[in-house]
């Protein structure tokens, strides 16, 4: 079973090169079906492999098993957490497909297969990224993955601003790229080796932490982080989310940024964490400062947001800095609450970035202001968005407030306030857009903002505006909502989530009596303040003292690099400890 | 943010960044050692499947499972810029104007184009015995191609240059490379291992797949680069937008 691996990686891509090939000569729905048909498939192998990932697999590609504990090959890891993350790029890479299925803007003219080929590349690296078991591996799929992002997300260049947040998302996750490349390169200079747990095996023979590992240890999370978003590296992420088409949103949201911090677990576990690493304080100190400020910075950013998309985005932002919390935790408690919250935010997520796509192609507009009371039409889509923004914060029984309040209790303490407070404000800002848009509740809201970018104006991204939402558009958010409540509400699915990220480290993931607690808190406080905001929009203030904040996000790349820098050196310094005490 | 602010972020930032760098440096393994762990392994494993060239061994044998990804990623360049720069709706094309050469380029032109081109097929095709290799001989074959731009025109480099072929053979050549790897997995070892026979040492078809797969990558670099450049050419000679003449 093994040996099936790598073919994982291999059948999306010959499914890309496959499209290219015939694509000239393909109608378009013949390109689309053969997209369909290459991603499910590679969907049903990762399935297959994660069935039989216990214990885990490894493969030596090319047969090059070690002799003598040595090899000159690369090993792909097929374990649990890594099988997961494959098979869930697969299907969501289907769900999108089939959200954009026949609907999305036309391809350029004989390049029929161009798009779905695209999303079958962008798949192929994100399973290569997951199975890497090779340092030097996971780069190189890691950069596969962000090349097709960036065209992916400047896919619509007619519009000037699609190249520019396309431009920026290139420019900063390249610069972590290399900066992750230099941290490979550091720690080859050390070891002489590639394999992620030879590399730590080598760390640890050499003795006690030096600069040079924190250097390594800073600039190979430096590229991880600027995938996962974390501030300060968050920066591209909001711009390049506005610009995406809405297939492209679902998978950056929903699994890309997920990777990075996937990442992050995957090189310090194997890595960093022996007696010549980073110590396990040092990491939790980082992630979980770099998680907080994530987390409030995200959920401040998302309720002041207006362009529904950004909103979103920024909601990612807040997630994915509970998601670093968890992962700096190192339990398996821990890491059993952030594989079910990172698999059933996806499905939510996708949906509600699905839902606003059938917001743009029908009214021209992603602009909460300005869709006030337009889409009371729009029935389906608003029960869908309501359900999305409701498991957004936690309610029982989806898979989002398991996962949260699994995490909730292995974290503990403090911790558990800034937990309900951000699913409480990203929830209730989403829930503040369905109330407005498609119930028309409260005041109309002026349509003066100083600072936000406004969602006017918008091209829809099918041919023309459409006069009916397409079955197609809302089958796949309802079908992706669907299955983040089973992840909570089926009570075997935690327990095998559980089983394939710990193993029995852990008690099976489940409800508890404070969690359904935690969950319900903090769904009402996302209704009251969403009620609030949107009958008396006065009562909360215009958010001004959040102005600094706000204007950070400037649009200017030489911003975002320079907190790149500084983010680099707050990592460092964040892990600094060790070092003057080893 | 303002200038000042923003030199003040960077300079921060980098200067610690920069420290970092530095203290890391210092405990690099000094400069001439003689242990070479890495490199004995790897020599060692080229020799037993006799590939003469070591780098050769390392891309496409070793790790070519890299090499997968490394050419996936010019692949998805490609495609990516073939959608990016499309004509779009408000572009018009204009066809572009014979022009005037002088004649000692056009002669040294015309008279280079023919050794460029057999050098980078030589390259490639000795990628398993001597330095090069596919992918540096895939970007002399293609650039060689260009030398016709210089010499005589536009409509003539469009002429040896269909575009739409190169696009074909591009795809073609990458899913060449995956279907050699799923056919080690099918002979029986592993997805890209080397199923072929190794041949004699230091003669053309030695090394098992390696000369296959290096070829692959010579055909798919060198289509991707024409398509590249082809694209970045149409936008600056032949693409104008809607009101310009």
């Amino acid at each position: 079973m093994h040996h099936l691996l790598p073919v994982l990686v291999a059948v999306p891509l010959l499914g890309a090169t496959l499209l290219v090939t015939a694509g000239r000569h393909l109608p378009r729905a013949a390109a689309e079906t053969v997209g369909c048909l290459f991603a499910a498939g590679t969907a049903a192998l990762a399935i297959a492999l994660l069935l039989n990932s216990s214990p885990p697999m490894t493969d030596w590609v090319g047969g090059w098993t070690p002799e003598g504990g040595e090899s000159v090959g690369i090993v792909l890891v097929g374990d649990g957490p890594g099988l997961g993350m494959a098979a869930l790029a697969s299907l969501l890479t289907v769900a999108a497909l089939a959200y954009s299925w026949h609907y999305f803007d036309e391809p350029p003219r004989r390049h029929a297969g161009s798009f779905p080929a695209l999303m079958l590349l962008f798949q192929g690296g994100m399973c290569g990224f997951a199975i890497a078991g090779d340092l030097f591996d996971a780069f190189v799929f890691f950069e596969l993955m962000s090349v097709v992002a960036y065209a992916l997300t400047g896919h619509r260049v007619e519009e000037p601003k699609a190249v520019q947040g396309a431009l920026s998302f290139g420019v900063l996750n390249s610069l972590g790229a290399y900066a992750m490349l230099m941290g490979i390169g550091l720690l080859y200079a050390r070891t002489g080796e590639l394999a992620m747990t030879k590399i730590g095996e080598g760390l640890d023979r050499h003795g006690s932490p030096d600069a040079l590992t924190l250097a390594a240890f800073a600039l190979v999370l430096t590229g991880l982080l600027v995938k996962a978003a974390a501030v300060p590296f968050h920066f591209w992420l909001p711009d390049a989310h506005a610009v995406a088409p809405t297939p492209v949103c679902m998978l950056l949201s929903g699994v890309m940024v997920e990777l990075g911090a996937y990442g992050v677990w995957r090189v310090y576990r194997t890595v960093f964490s022996g007696p010549g690493g980073i110590p396990a304080s040092d990491l939790e100190h980082a992630l979980v400062v770099l998680g907080a400020l994530t987390g409030l910075v995200g959920a401040v950013m998302c309720w002041y947001q207006r362009h529904i998309k950004r909103l979103l985005a920024y909601s990612t932002v807040a997630h994915m800095g509970l998601f670093l919390i968890g992962i700096g935790a190192l339990s398996p408690e821990a890491d059993d609450g952030v594989a079910l919250y990172i698999l059933s935010h996806a499905g939510v997520k996708a949906a509600l970035f699905a839902c606003t796509g059938a917001l743009l192609d029908r009214y021209g507009s992603v602009d909460e202001h300005a869709l006030h009371g337009r889409a009371r039409e729009l029935r389906g889509v608003a029960v869908l968005y309501v359900a999305g923004a409701l498991s957004l914060a936690g309610l029982p029984p989806f898979g989002i407030g398991l996962g949260k309040a699994v995490l909730e209790e292995a974290v503990g303490g403090p911790l558990t306030v800034l937990f309900v407070a951000v699913s409480a404000v990203t929830a209730g800002a989403v829930l503040r857009v369905a109330a407005r848009v498609f119930f028309g509740l409260g005041p109309r809201p002026d349509d003066e903002s100083s600072y936000e970018t406004t969602g006017k104006k918008e091209e829809p991204e099918t041919r023309s505006r459409l006069s009916r939402v397409p079955d197609t558009m809302t089958a796949v958010p309802a079908v992706l909502l669907v299955l983040s409540l089973a992840m909570g509400a089926v009570p075997g699915f935690a327990a095998a989530v559980g089983h394939a990220v710990s193993g029995r480290a852990a008690p099976a993931p489940h409800w508890t009596l404070i969690g359904v607690l935690l969950g319900l808190t903090s769904t009402l406080l996302a209704l009251g303040l969403a009620t609030l905001a949107a009958t008396r929009p006065k009562l909360l203030g215009d958010g001004a003292w959040t102005a600094p904040l706000r204007r950070l996000q400037s649009g200017h790349i030489g911003d975002y690099v320079a907190w790149m820098l500084a983010g680099t050196t707050l990592l460092a310094a964040l892990a600094l400890p060790t070092i003057l005490n080893g | 943010m303002t200038r000042r602010v923003r030199l003040l972020v960077m300079a921060v930032g980098g200067t610690g960044l920069a420290a970092l760098l530095v203290a890391a440096c210092f405990d690099l393994p000094r400069f001439g050692g003689d242990q070479h762990p890495y490199g004995d392994r790897v020599v060692r494993a080229s020799l037993a499947r006799h590939t003469a060239n070591t780098i050769a061994s390392v891309n496409f044998d070793q790790r070519a499972f890299d090499t997968l990804g490394e050419m996936s990623i010019l692949f998805a360049s490609v495609l990516g810029t073939v959608v990016l720069l499309r004509q779009t709706r408000d572009e018009h094309r204009a066809a572009p104007e014979p022009e005037q050469v002088a004649l000692p380029v056009r002669r040294y032109a015309l008279l280079v184009l023919p050794v460029a081109v057999l050098t980078g097929l030589y390259v490639i095709a000795h990628g398993q015995l001597s330095p090069g290799g596919g992918f540096q001989g895939g970007v002399v074959v293609a650039t060689a191609l260009h030398l016709l731009y210089l010499g005589a025109d536009y409509r003539a480099l469009e002429r040896i240059r269909p575009v739409g072929s190169y696009e074909v053979a591009d795809a073609l050549a990458a899913s060449a490379y995956l279907v050699l790897g799923l056919a080690g997995l099918v002979a029986g070892t592993a997805f890209l291992a080397d199923f072929l026979p190794y041949g004699t040492f230091n003669t053309l078809s030695s090394g098992g797949t390696v000369p296959l797969l290096n070829a692959a990558i010579g055909m798919e670099v060198a289509c991707a680069v024409v398509v590249l450049l082809a694209n970045f050419l149409d936008q600056a000679v032949e693409i104008e937008k809607e009101g310009e003449t």
